[in-house]
């Protein structure tokens, strides 16, 4: 009897131990993307650098690098490692959006033009940028439409030996403005189609004045060029197998990509800027824990971060063997959104009893003590802003920063109507223009929970702020995919059931027209239309917003300015300071720089490694 | 022949019969006192002259003092009235969810087992479904829904829906316990007794079966009340839990997990609460399994 | 019989054995429509949980709503619910839908359906879903049977040694030691561990971290034996604590059970020497409750943990549930819980068959 019982028991532990045996066997699992053998000679152009671009270089501008020092004649295999907290969903940044895609698709796509940290265009496959100037514009003034003629460099190859052509760039724009895609690329709503003049040349047709189409292809968030002989057009833009193997024309080959853990890209020895790129492996690991990733960017085994947040700023300046590198820029631009209307209504002709008093709004904006808040919560690193306009190019405009003054404020909500004249702390409508007698100063302040703790304490303090001058507020942390959901599933700012949001956001490349349109357009607070959820009705404004759409760069420069004076005025959003872009890399790199007009490895090719 | 005035061999209660088991198990002793104090440094927290939610910035991030001597944390509050409040919400959610367990679990069990038959069945296969749904995937889940929706009698953000999220995949056990449990004691030779005497199902049930389940499902509590305080950190710690500022040791902990390295004292306290009130409701409920089992020394000399 | 009984109910016992396998064929049976309940209950429960999977799509957050329009419909999110449903589990290429938008459904749909072995494709990277759980589970796979193998071989001597002497001092120090290891939550002891032997510690030869941060491999290096064990060492103590502290107390108790039964009495009466009564026969009867604890536990091995893949970078599934909860990645999400329904529904049954082939007393009806 025993022994009957022993067998089982033996077997069963058997069957177990080649279960565990035979797993254990598969479980390195590499994916090897084949890499096209080239079969073209090494092109050979030379590439002058030019140390600190100018903004006058913008037409004919060529890409700028770091110092310049010839490529140390390395006999090892040089090699560094990007660490990131997620997976790229794909190589595909016109899909998807979240920043990592972006990263690993500056190493293998390029795109017509792109754009440097300080705001200066410049060409990577054209040949020369379309300008008003050189005849690569031409507006038609009449039908108030454009053409941009597009002539691309005849010496880019495709890692499988094809040239870069005028085709993959129809069909690019095609496969992204394909309806069945549902896409939606900056410029879509201006750009027409694309027609191949020549195999170098491209046109594009516009069905109005773009002013941003210098980096439509290229830069952050414009699509990247595509090759037309590779990518199935049946599968679509958005799911062709390129974006998981994408066929390379940059300094960068896909060697391996094994899901959740890695990827390594090896160096492309035909990529068209001579010498370049200098690095000849980069591995980007998946750390999913931020202290994990922090403490491999201590140790050295991590030699980039991306996206450092402030919190480790300071530890990082410290360290000996790692650097940060700030963007000459803040874009994400912290900002309090009022609701103009009633809460629940999309109805701009009825008013919020509180927040549609201008005064109110001006009150709420002299109370905030923005400068603790940067100061103490993210420790000292933000740049305060209180107008839209405070990025070059357009940084000129005579917006004087507001005042804190709390007892100002007071005196301006008692002008406005609000007294406390129950003593309770919290006051209420005597005499006020949209509410009724009585009515308490009362009303909710939400931020989105996705940013994390110092969001949280930037809310409270605020609240404190607030509180002191007679509000009485109710903190909430909503989940941003509900704040921001579309009207017809609930989304809370689209319909309208809200009084107060912070939230943080600021425009990709160099022109604020769409960023404007979508948040001060009258046109823009219907449902699902824009994002104006505060439902601010001013002519004025939308005047400016229109014009602005047009080449004039004087022109728009003043159309700018009239624009930041009635923001200022009206203060249809309280504006208080701008994150910081920061990078962190190891002090055996060189030539990281961080760029809020595009991703971390923007420059990849230009980065050395100094031992 | 016995003297009926002697204090040996006097009937006892059942209460006293446990507790006199009890008091002979050191650790279970420990574990009540531990125990005990924490909850009354619980209870006591309102004694505190610090606000749990309200910031001090200029004393951000101090290390252990007098002053605060468990610390501060990012916004300048005192680490030691927050982990009392949190403290406070852990053991609610751990209550909560043994409350929910029982009000649910033992009713089916009792049911399941005292009937048989389809209703056993249908029981039965309810439980085995619930329980097939992978428990913590299921609770980011549940958890996410229950955050956001508007249910009845739960408001948002409370510890009352995490802990409903818990106990409705926590009461299983419960029920398999207590099914057991009138399995096996249906059969008895006094059940059958009260049976022919006429006394109804429920009477039956309540006053006879359960008496001798309580064993079990006290222990079974105990236990997952430890669960439960993990469960709640752990979700806490993938956000899905309590939302701060409300302190729970879940959210103190996730929220210190960055500030590990240079501010150790954020995390190791609200940790340490964690590991003591568990540490001590395991010995707890060792010792009340224990005392419970009557034929446990019995046991041990060979006796049965 | 102990308490812990509850988890895994034996089988009513009627008749003589040898109806196993009939058994199993009505469990199996059994099992189909409870799975399809379950898919049922699941789905549900997937899509009321509020913010869609549009919401995880990107830094800016804010869609041109004209585009979150389109994406629904691509995704088919524009369906009502039941539709869905169906369409997630036969597929929807035998009806034709509207692809572009213009209200007319010109072109047949593209999907299989789950019973036809189309998981469909995650949201967030298009790939399909089983390639994606098929690129994560050997990795979980790997680290959790190395997991349970140390955890057995650890756990089982320590219970035996605990029941043996019982309230000797070394059983005191591990139940006190099986109490803490439960006690300490993963996520925590995960990074600690990673703060003491990556940052804190250095190896005397090489200068290097004493163990590696993360990952299962040191990357673009061979493969090598002691490379694999270097990372495996910690996430593998930092889950096996608790486990070895739960089975070495549950085989305790079971020991204990078995050595106070008459038959252990016989043998030793027999004459046999104490460590043949105890390896023999006590231990092979204590052995059967754990193994079907064991069945219990099983479906870890597939779904791994979270808090340790994510805080050592491991590759698993327990990261790939995680990420497509936070982004509502509905594909994937439905996948993996109706995989690991099917993978406990599974097991349960393995651990009966389990309990019963070792255990002669049981009978099945």
């Amino acid at each position: 009897m025993p022994r009957n019982r022993s067998l089982k028991l033996l077997t069963l532990v058997v069957v177990f131990a080649l279960l565990f045996i035979s797993l254990t066997g598969c479980a390195r699992k590499a994916e090897d993307t084949p890499t096209p053998t080239p079969t073209v000679e090494k092109v050979a152009t030379a590439v002058p650098p030019t140390p600190v671009p100018t903004p006058e270089e913008v037409a004919t501008a060529v890409p700028p690098t770091a110092a310049p020092t010839e490529p140390p004649p390395e006999p090892e295999e040089t090699s560094i490692t990007i660490a990131v907290l997620q997976d790229p969903p794909s190589f595909n940044g016109t899909v998807t959006d979240t920043g990592y895609e972006l990263m690993v698709q500056e190493l293998v796509l390029l795109g017509l033009a792109d754009i440097d940290p300080w705001g200066n265009i410049f060409p990577e496959l054209a040949a020369e940028l379309p300008t008003v100037e050189n005849g690569g514009v031409v507006i038609d003034e009449d039908e108030w439409t454009m053409d941009v003629t597009w002539k691309l460099r005849d010496d880019v190859y495709w890692s499988d030996g094809e040239p870069v052509t005028a085709d993959d760039v129809v069909f690019t724009w095609n496969a992204v403005s394909d309806p069945e895609m549902g896409i939606w690329a900056p410029g879509a709503d201006y750009t027409g189609s694309a027609e191949r003049i020549d195999e170098y040349t491209v046109v594009f047709h516009y069905t109005g004045v773009y002013p941003a189409y210098l980096y439509q292809f290229g830069g952050e968030s414009g699509p990247h060029i595509w090759p037309e002989h590779y990518c199935d057009a049946e599968q679509g833009f958005t799911a062709w197998d390129a974006n998981q193997e994408p066929l390379s024309n940059g300094p960068y080959l896909l060697k391996e990509w094994v899901h959740g853990d890695h990827l390594t890209f090896v160096r492309n020895p035909d990529y068209f800027e001579e010498g370049k790129p200098y690095i000849d492996k980069i591995i980007i690991k998946v750390v999913p824990d931020p202290a994990v990733l922090h403490a491999m960017m201590l140790e050295g085994d991590a030699d980039v971060e991306m996206w450092v947040s402030e919190m480790y700023l300071a530890e990082y300046q410290d360290a000996p063997n790692v650097n940060v590198t700030f963007s000459p820029y803040g874009r994400w631009v912290m900002r309090l959104i009022p609701n103009l209307a009633k809460r629940g209504s999309i109805d701009p002709a009825e008013p919020h009893p509180i927040l549609a008093d201008v005064k109110v709004r001006q009150a709420i904006r002299m109370a905030i003590d923005v400068d603790t808040i940067t100061e103490e919560i993210f420790y000292g690193y933000p740049d305060t802003v209180w107008t839209e306009m405070f990025r070059p190019p357009y940084d000129v405009c005579d917006i004087s920063r507001p005042k804190y003054d709390p007892e100002g404020a007071k005196a301006l909500l008692v002008e406005a109507g609000w007294t406390d004249e129950d003593g309770d702390g919290v006051r209420e409508c005597h005499g006020c223009p949209n509410a009724e007698e009585g009515y308490p100063m009362s009303m909710e302040f939400a931020i989105y929970a996705e940013y994390g703790e110092e969001l949280e304490l930037a809310q409270q303090l605020i609240a404190e702020n607030l509180e002191a001058i007679g509000f009485d507020l109710k903190l909430e942390k909503i989940q941003g995919s509900i704040m921001w959901d579309s009207y017809e599933a609930g989304g809370l700012e689209q319909i309208g059931d809200f009084d107060l949001n912070m939230w943080d956001d600021g425009y990709p490349g160099l022109d604020p027209s769409d960023s404007l349109w979508s948040f001060y357009y009258s046109e823009a607070a219907e449902p699902d239309w824009g994002w104006n959820v505060g439902r601010w009705m001013n002519e004025d404004a939308s005047y400016y917003i229109d014009e602005c759409y047009c080449l004039d760069e004087e022109y728009r420069q003043e159309v700018f300015c009239e624009l930041a004076k009635i923001l200022d005025e009206e203060v249809p959003q309280i504006l208080l300071f701008t994150a910081i872009d920061a990078d962190a890399y190891s002090t055996r790199v060189e030539g990281v720089q961080a760029t809020i007009n595009d991703i971390v490895t923007w420059n990849v090719a230009d980065w050395k490694i100094v031992e | 022949m016995r003297n009926p005035d002697s204090t040996e061999h006097r009937p006892e209660g059942l209460a006293t019969d446990v507790w006199r088991r009890f008091r002979r198990h050191p650790g279970a002793i420990a574990g009540l006192l531990v125990l005990s104090l924490l909850m009354l440094a619980i209870i006591l927290a309102g004694l505190s002259p610090y606000d749990p939610e309200t910031s001090d910035i200029p004393s951000r991030l101090q290390p252990p003092s007098w002053e605060h001597p468990m610390g501060t944390d990012p916004l300048g509050r005192d680490l030691l009235t927050r982990v009392l409040y949190g403290g406070r919400v852990s053991l609610l959610v751990g209550f909560m969810v043994v409350v929910i367990s029982l009000v649910i679990g033992a009713p089916m069990g009792a049911v399941a087992g005292y009937f048989g038959g389809w209703i056993d069945n249908v029981l039965m296969r309810i439980t085995d479904t619930v329980m097939t749904l992978p428990s913590l995937l299921v609770l980011i889940l549940l958890s996410a829904i229950l955050h956001e929706v508007e249910v009845p009698l739960f408001q948002r953000n409370s510890p009352m829906t995490i802990a409903l999220a818990i106990g409705l995949l926590s009461w299983m056990t419960t029920a398999r316990l207590v099914r057991a449990s009138f399995l096996a004691i249906r059969e008895r030779d006094f059940i059958t007794a009260a049976h022919s005497v006429g006394a109804s199902h429920s009477r039956i049930m309540i006053r006879h079966i359960l008496p001798n389940v309580i064993g079990p499902i006290t222990v079974q509590a105990t236990l997952e009340m430890g669960y439960a305080i993990m469960g709640e950190s752990g979700l806490s710690f993938l956000g899905f839990g309590i939302r701060p500022p409300t302190p729970s040791w879940g959210n103190l902990l996730s929220n210190a997990h960055q500030h590990l390295a240079r501010h150790p004292w954020l995390a190791i306290f609200p940790g340490l609460m964690i590991f003591l009130i568990i540490i001590s409701v395991s010995y707890i409920g060792d010792g009340l399994r224990d005392a419970f089992d009557p034929f446990k020394v019995l046991k041990q000399v060979g006796e049965i | 019989m102990c308490w812990g009984d509850g988890l895994a109910v034996p089988p009513h016992i009627h008749s003589i054995g040898g109806d196993v396998g009939r058994y199993v064929v009505r469990r199996s049976l059994q099992a189909i429509p409870m799975l399809l309940l379950i898919s049922v209950v699941l789905f549900a429960l997937v899509n009321i949980a509020p913010g869609g999977p549009l919401a995880g799509y990107g830094r800016s957050r804010r869609m041109k709503p004209q585009k979150a329009e389109m994406l629904k419909r691509q995704f088919g999110l524009d369906k009502p619910l039941p539709v869905q449903y169906v369409v997630w589990l036969i597929g929807n290429d035998w009806m034709r839908v509207d692809a572009d938008g213009d209200g007319i459904a010109e072109s047949y749909g593209t999907r299989k359906g789950i019973l036809r072995g189309d998981f469909g494709f995650s949201f967030r990277t298009r790939r399909p879903v089983l390639g994606e759980i098929m690129d994560r589970l050997p990795n979980t796979v790997y680290l959790m049977s190395v997991t349970f193998a140390v955890v057995f071989i650890l756990a089982i001597p320590i219970g035996m040694i605990s029941a043996v002497r019982q309230y000797s001092f070394f059983d005191i120090a591990v139940t006190t030691f099986s109490f803490a290891g439960q006690a300490i939550p993963e996520f925590w002891l995960g990074l600690i561990l990673i703060l003491v032997f990556y940052t804190g510690l250095e190896s005397p030869f090489t200068g290097q971290p004493f163990l590696p941060s993360g990952g299962m491999y040191t990357l673009e290096a061979d493969f090598s034996l002691w490379d694999r064990i270097r990372h495996l060492i910690l996430p593998v103590a930092a889950q096996a604590l608790g486990w070895i502290a739960w089975y070495s107390r549950f085989l305790r108790s079971s020991m204990l059970d078995v050595i106070h039964q008459d038959y252990i009495r016989t043998a030793r009466a027999k004459g046999l020497r104490e460590r043949t009564v105890l390896s023999r026969h006590a231990l092979k009867n204590a052995l059967i409750p754990l193994v079907t604890m064991f069945a219990v536990d099983l479906p870890y091995l597939f779904t791994g943990a979270v808090f340790i893949e994510m805080v050592f970078s491991w590759p698993g599934m327990g990261r790939l549930y995680y990420q497509a909860a936070l982004q509502r990645d509905y594909p994937m999400l439905m996948a993996t819980l109706v995989i690991t329904a099917g993978i406990i529904i599974s097991s349960s049954l393995l651990a009966d068959i389990a309990y019963a082939f070792l255990d002669p007393r049981i009978h099945y009806d």
